[in-house]
């Protein structure tokens, strides 16, 4: 066969092969075109799954009638014009690619008015880039773009589709998303006709609480900071949840770059970093990140739908989100208004205003006038009557503690102790409420916070080995051992290179002793020529430390007296992490005295 | 099949095999004693597949046959029956009876048939040495085999045979103890094999008349060792052991004398304020005098002064006290020799003059 040139439609086919994937991957490519043109209002109409149609209408800057072919052909963008555009790119677009390649797979058409012509035109586009013939329209200001019968020309890709419901699934998860990163811009979401969301352009901090509520659940925002962190031109601001409001799945975290979302190892990474000493065995944190930077700093050239960026600074960003998160961990005081809840994994909320649903069970225990017209106590379920009884119970065994709080010039958080409740828990009253504490795991993370003090301040001691330990490994990871010589003898080891892939193990921290210590190496030189840096070795020590903590922590049952339990929420006050035991258990709970009003419908 | 027996004959038996059945067994049939009735011999077995234990007993009456039975069950029965009892065994279809005075226990079990074969390839090599020395060697080594570590042939004990000479080597890469004697007959080959930790600890103790002579038989898979009417078999760790020949080719300090029983009790005392996850002790030696400290993360601290016998250079160094200590405690001498390399890389512990073996602890830096 001689070599020709493609048809052009073929040609955008071949393209649309690696930007449509399915309908959400259309939605995806029309609202970021939608967000470059300024809109501040978008509709999407779905119908079947996007299989029939998808509809996205938006009252942006529009296009001039003479662009519209321009609009519908290959390589043709408003967006840049040169490679240093596309090296500080702040649009979400910037490859021209979408239009022609969707509208070679569908049956495309694009409505468009800019605001000050008479008219809207409208053209029609099979991805073969000729033949348009716009005709004049009554949209008002805006463009509309409407998708039909997706992959009707290309039935191997149209069998690959699923279930309407599994496509239209992508597609509301997909605007959820892209809601998250534009605050600014009201969205209506409607499946087969009927309105799916809906939400208004968000500009208060409480509206755009609500939206994330809308989208994450209510408990997102009951369970986690705000956070708000810049240093060498980076910022990192959003939500991330408390170390024990985690899930089961990844399915809750959404990171943006830029307004970008993106999927990215690096930043997993070091966000999975950022929660390891704080999160229970096989759980996962939830948050809602934004990190700004220089477009120039990243690449978002990386992949054809945009998924994924590149830093051109890895480390510097890795380090600056690990250090911003694992800061605002730390800092988990009582006393931040941080209120602590048990771990309530409630799904995201589906329909964005929607009644919680629990109160009408709780009408039907108590019928007190008023009580159903407000949700008492968000979304925890309502105590059982028999804590308060204990409470009572065990209150009157001691004497009254003197005035305490009038004694004390200073209130202090975490309270003045009152009981330590079946030797378990101690019940300590604070100026907002009252507190429980978990006397075994709140003494446990400050004994474990402590011993990882003193061993991070000392001089790592090490052991040399009788028997050196062999490592073959690749040459590049040779290498790096080398590079890193500095890193590994300060952490307590004694490694030379011994050949071209062999490394030779001479001494090791004393605290590791009987640690698989091959494998760690090759850990941690796996996260270096991955992420270039690594905190394994670290993490091994405060596992040992974790062990020792737990051990020469209070048991459960021993029942304290009033000044040891004083003494622990004193120095609870001040333990980094101590909203969670060594194993992410919570050490404490907070009954504000509103809560406990509202519990005993009190002023209501 | 049917016999009677004194509960003194089969008691230690029973016992010496039923150490080497795991307690929990995923194959039922392991828990189980082997019990073999052939002509006047009553023969028992117990196996958890790496390490098997026979033992051949003499009996009078018997009718012969084969089954197994629940190894710990049949254990406390005859442990619990009073001295000198006469214990009368019977299968009867598929139970056992044991019947004793007026006790009588009906104990379900399983063929014979079913029980794993010990698996064992031809033993080329063989010697005999006697059970005493043996044991000494076992002692002098065993508490330094590594646990559990990944580098597997470090959990066990390196036997060495080179003609005449024998040569044990223990060592969990932190520390190394090493063991020579003569046999009384040259064998006549070289060799070198790894014995399983298990084994070695079981076989240690099944060595208590220092009297009685072994026969060792061998190939590079397997161990076998006839020890009175018992037969010890063990599956040999399939490895090379790593060279530790480098400690020895140092320049080294003149040697330390210290009494014993004082290093031992001013280390202990020491270790108290150690930092309790790795036990770590500075040492400052100077002629005469040897002065130990420690202090740990809470600022604790510590300090012992011990006469000694040494001149020379003065010179510093740590140890993780637990492994000076396990290395002390086996000296059978009144006076611990320690011997430093000169660039403080390792000590070497012994007795004075010539003691066969030797103990080397790596320090630490603290
Ligand atoms: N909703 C819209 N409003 C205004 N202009 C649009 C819209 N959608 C597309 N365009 C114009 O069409 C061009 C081509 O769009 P597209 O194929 O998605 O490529 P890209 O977004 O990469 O530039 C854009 O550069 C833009 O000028
Ligand atoms: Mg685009």
């Amino acid at each position: 066969m001689r070599i020709r040139s493609l048809p052009t439609q073929l040609v955008n086919q071949i393209a649309a092969g690696e930007v449509v994937e399915r309908p959400s991957s259309v939605v995806k490519e029309l609202v970021e075109n939608c967000f470059d043109a300024g809109a501040s209002q978008i509709s999407i109409e779905i119908e079947q799954g996007g299989a029939r149609l998808i509809k996205i209408r938006d009252n942006g800057c529009g296009i001039i009638k003479d662009d519209l072919p321009l609009a519908l052909s290959r390589h043709a963008t408003s967006k840049i014009a040169s490679l240093k555009d596309l090296e500080q790119v702040v649009s979400m677009g910037f490859r021209g690619e979408a239009l022609p390649s969707i509208s070679s797979v569908s049956r495309l058409t694009l409505i468009s008015r800019i605001s000050d012509a008479d008219c809207a035109w409208k053209v029609v586009a099979d991805g073969s880039e000729q033949d348009f013939d716009p005709q004049p329209d009554p949209h008002p200001p805006g463009t509309t773009i409407d998708v039909r019968d997706l992959f009707y020309n290309t039935p191997a890709r149209r069998k690959f589709l699923k279930t309407e419901k599994t496509e239209y699934v992508h597609i509301e998860t997909l605007i959820k998303r892209m809601a998250l990163s534009r605050f600014d811009i009201g969205f209506t979401l409607s499946h087969n006709q009927k309105e799916m969301l809906n939400l208004k352009p968000a500009a208060t901090e409480t509206e755009r609480e609500q939206r994330i509520a809308g989208i994450c659940g209510t408990a997102f925002i009951e369970n986690s900071i705000k956070i708000d962190f810049a240093a060498s031109g980076l910022q990192l601001t959003g939500w991330v949840g408390l170390p024990t409001f985690s899930r089961s799945q990844q399915d809750m975290q959404f990171f943006y770059v830029n307004g970008r979302l993106v999927r990215d190892k690096l930043v997993s990474h070091a966000v999975k970093q950022a929660y390891q000493d704080v999160l229970f065995h096989g759980r996962h944190p939830v948050f809602v990140l934004y990190l700004t930077l220089d477009p120039a700093l990243v690449d978002v050239n990386a992949h054809p739908a945009k998924l994924e960026v590149r830093f051109r600074e890895g480390r510097l960003v890795h380090d600056f989100l690990f250090s911003a998160l694992h800061r605002s961990l730390a800092d988990l005081r009582p006393g931040h208004g941080i209120i602590q809840q048990s771990a309530t994994e409630s799904p995201p909320q589906t329909q964005v205003v929607q009644n919680v649903g629990w109160q009408n069970d709780s009408a039907t225990q108590q019928s007190t006038p008023g009580f159903d017209n407000k949700p008492v106590y968000s979304l925890r379920p309502p105590l059982p009557l028999h804590v308060e009884e204990t409470v009572q119970a065990y209150a009157s065994l001691y004497p009254k503690p003197e005035p305490v709080a009038q004694v004390q010039p200073e209130a202090k958080p975490l309270g003045h102790a009152i009981a330590h409740l079946h030797n378990i828990y101690i019940l300590s009253e604070t100026a907002a409420g009252i507190i429980l504490v978990d006397a075994h795991a709140a003494h446990e993370r400050v004994t474990y916070e402590r011993l990882k003090q003193q061993y991070q301040n000392g001089a790592v001691p090490s052991q040399p080995l009788l028997l050196p330990i062999k490592i073959k490994v690749s040459a590049a990871e040779a290498d790096l051992a080398e590079q890193e010589q500095a890193f590994f003898t300060s952490l307590g080891f004694e490694l030379n290179r011994a050949g071209p892939e062999t490394i030779v193990l001479r001494s090791i921290p004393a605290l590791l002793g009987n640690t698989d210590m091959e494998t760690l190496i090759r850990d941690v030189l796996a996260d270096m020529a991955e992420h270039g840096m690594s905190r394994r070795i670290q993490e091994k020590s405060n596992e040992i430390l974790a062990t020792v903590a737990c051990h020469g922590s209070v048991r459960a049952h021993r029942r304290l007296t009033i000044d040891e339990m004083n003494a622990l929420l004193r120095d609870m006050e001040q333990t980094e992490r101590i909203g969670q035991c060594n194993h992410g258990r919570p050490t404490w709970i907070e009954l504000s005295t509103g809560d406990l009003d509202k519990f005993f419908l009190r002023g209501q | 099949m049917k016999f009677i027996i004194n509960r003194e004959e089969i008691l230690l038996p029973l016992q010496q095999i039923v150490s080497v059945i795991e307690k929990r067994q995923t194959m039922p049939i392991l828990s189980n004693v082997l019990m073999v009735i052939e002509g006047d011999q009553l023969t028992l077995t117990g196996t958890d597949l790496e390490i098997q234990i026979i033992a051949k007993i003499n009996i009078a009456t018997a009718d012969p046959g084969s089954i197994t039975v629940p190894a710990r069950k049949f254990l406390d029965i005859c442990r619990l029956l009073p001295n000198g009892a006469e214990i009368k065994f019977e299968l009867q279809d598929d139970k056992v009876k044991i019947a004793s005075s007026r006790s009588r226990f009906s104990l379900s079990c399983l063929p014979a048939d079913n029980y794993p074969e010990f698996a064992e390839s031809e033993l080329e090599n063989h010697l005999f040495i006697n059970a005493g020395k043996f044991k000494k060697a076992l002692d002098k080594t065993v508490f330094c085999m590594a646990n559990q570590d990944v580098r597997y042939y470090l959990n066990g004990l390196l036997l060495n045979v080179s003609n005449s000479k024998l040569k044990l080597v223990a060592s969990d890469g932190h520390r190394l103890s090493i063991y020579e004697d003569n046999l009384d007959q040259p064998t006549g080959f070289e060799s070198r094999i790894i014995l399983p930790r298990k084994g070695v600890l079981e076989l240690s103790r099944l060595l208590d008349d220092p009297e009685a002579e072994l026969k060792v038989e061998f190939s590079s898979n397997n161990i076998r060792i006839f020890i009175k009417n018992l037969i010890f078999s063990a599956k040999l760790v399939d490895s090379k052991y790593p060279d530790f020949g480098k400690v020895f080719q140092q320049e080294f300090f003149n040697q330390i004398h210290i009494q014993k029983q004082f290093l031992k009790e001013a280390l202990t005392r020491v270790a108290i304020l150690a930092n309790e996850k790795f036990k770590g002790v500075t040492f400052d030696i100077s002629p005469g005098s040897l002065k130990m400290s420690t202090h740990n993360p809470e600022h604790d601290e510590a300090e012992e002064e011990l006469v000694i016998e040494y001149t020379g250079e003065p010179l510093t160094i740590a140890f993780n006290a637990q492994y000076l200590l396990d290395a002390v405690s086996n000296l059978d001498s009144e006076l611990a020799v320690l011997t430093i390399a000169s660039n403080a890389s390792s000590c070497f512990i012994d007795e004075p003059g010539d003691c066969g073996y030797k103990f080397i602890v790596m320090p630490m830096r603290l």
